[in-house]
């Protein structure tokens, strides 16, 4: 009984996937960081401007994440609810303090890593590979696991090719980051993109709207 | 038959009927649902979804909303506290019995 029920709650968690608009729309934030970092390397760092983006970063990337939110969730309310219904999810108090000992953890990890990697391996970028690892941890645990939706292992497989190819290439870091951004933001676009595509395919808008 | 095995006969048949446990189990796992959606999950008619609805918000299990989204009008469940409850107590009640029967 345990396992049907965590078999709905699996498939209900995966409902708020099946559309691929959450995925377009971080395809977006992933294009905006790309710009950022292209930006502020353009501008280079003792500029004003250059200061400016990089003292705002938290801000910008605050508000990037708030207003992704929004979008998501009007998109949501024009193209998936009419077709397959309306969903609130609810804040999962479950485990609260576990999971924030694991995000600590990961979190001293990756700082651990990027540290080791940086001064380990003086010929590689180790700020886009540490990124490309934790891009790639985000999907694969976070929605992966959680969902079990193979796309996502997919985009972290990109994520670390990607972080891994960059670090090697000897290009300057910001130009490196936002080709990086760049690349998985195509990556999420495009398996944004086609899932949208099937889902629409799948459930045509109907022709009675409303509920019961 | 032991005294455990007759609890059986206790159960909630109301959380027992299988498409209301369904919907039970459903709405358990979210903080509320639309009718659309529970009867995509559920596989269940209109009528028949509305009907086991009605009978667990009767019950104090669920919680019916009649809103409107724009000018759609929309139908949100919700599982009650008491719900929850009886869905746990079902659910232990299911397990022990499980257990003793192998």
């Amino acid at each position: 009984m345990k396992d049907e029920t965590s078999q709905i709650e699996r498939r209900v968690n995966r409902y708020w996937y099946s559309d691929g608009i959450g995925e377009l729309i971080g395809g977006g934030v992933f294009f905006l960081l790309a710009a950022y970092f292209a930006l502020q390397q353009f501008l280079g760092e003792q500029s004003f401007v250059g200061g400016l983006l990089q003292a705002g970063l938290i801000l910008a990337l605050i508000g990037v994440m708030y207003i992704g939110r929004r979008v998501v969730n009007t998109l949501k309310a024009r193209i998936t609810y009419p077709r397959t219904g309306y969903v609130e999810y609810r804040a999962d108090a479950r485990n609260a303090n576990l999971r924030r000992v694991l995000a600590l953890l990961t979190g001293m990890a990756v700082a651990a890593l990027s540290v080791f990697v940086a001064n380990r391996f003086n010929m590689i970028d180790g700020m886009v590979a540490v990124t490309g690892v934790l891009v790639a941890i985000i999907f694969m645990v976070k929605q992966g696991w959680i969902s079990r939706l193979g796309r996502f292992f997919y985009l972290s497989a990109v994520s670390l090719v990607s972080g891994g190819i960059l670090s090697v290439s000897g290009f300057p870091r910001g130009y490196n980051l936002g080709l990086f951004y760049a690349l998985m933001g195509v990556a999420l676009a495009l398996s944004g993109g086609l899932t949208l595509k099937n889902y629409l395919r799948e459930n045509p808008f109907p022709a009675e709207t409303g509920n019961e | 038959m032991s005294e455990d095995l007759r609890g059986i006969n206790d159960l909630d048949r109301l959380i027992h009927e299988p498409a209301r446990l369904l919907i039970a189990t459903i709405l358990s796992t979210v903080s509320s649902a639309d009718f659309l959606f529970l009867q995509r999950e559920t596989n269940l008619t209109k009528g028949n979804l509305s009907a086991h609805l009605s009978k667990l918000e009767e019950a104090g299990y669920v919680k019916v909303e009649k809103t409107f989204k724009g000018k759609l009008p929309l139908t949100v469940c919700k599982l009650t506290a008491k719900g929850q409850k009886a869905l746990a107590a079902y659910r232990q009640q299911m397990r022990m019995f499980m257990d003793k029967t192998g």
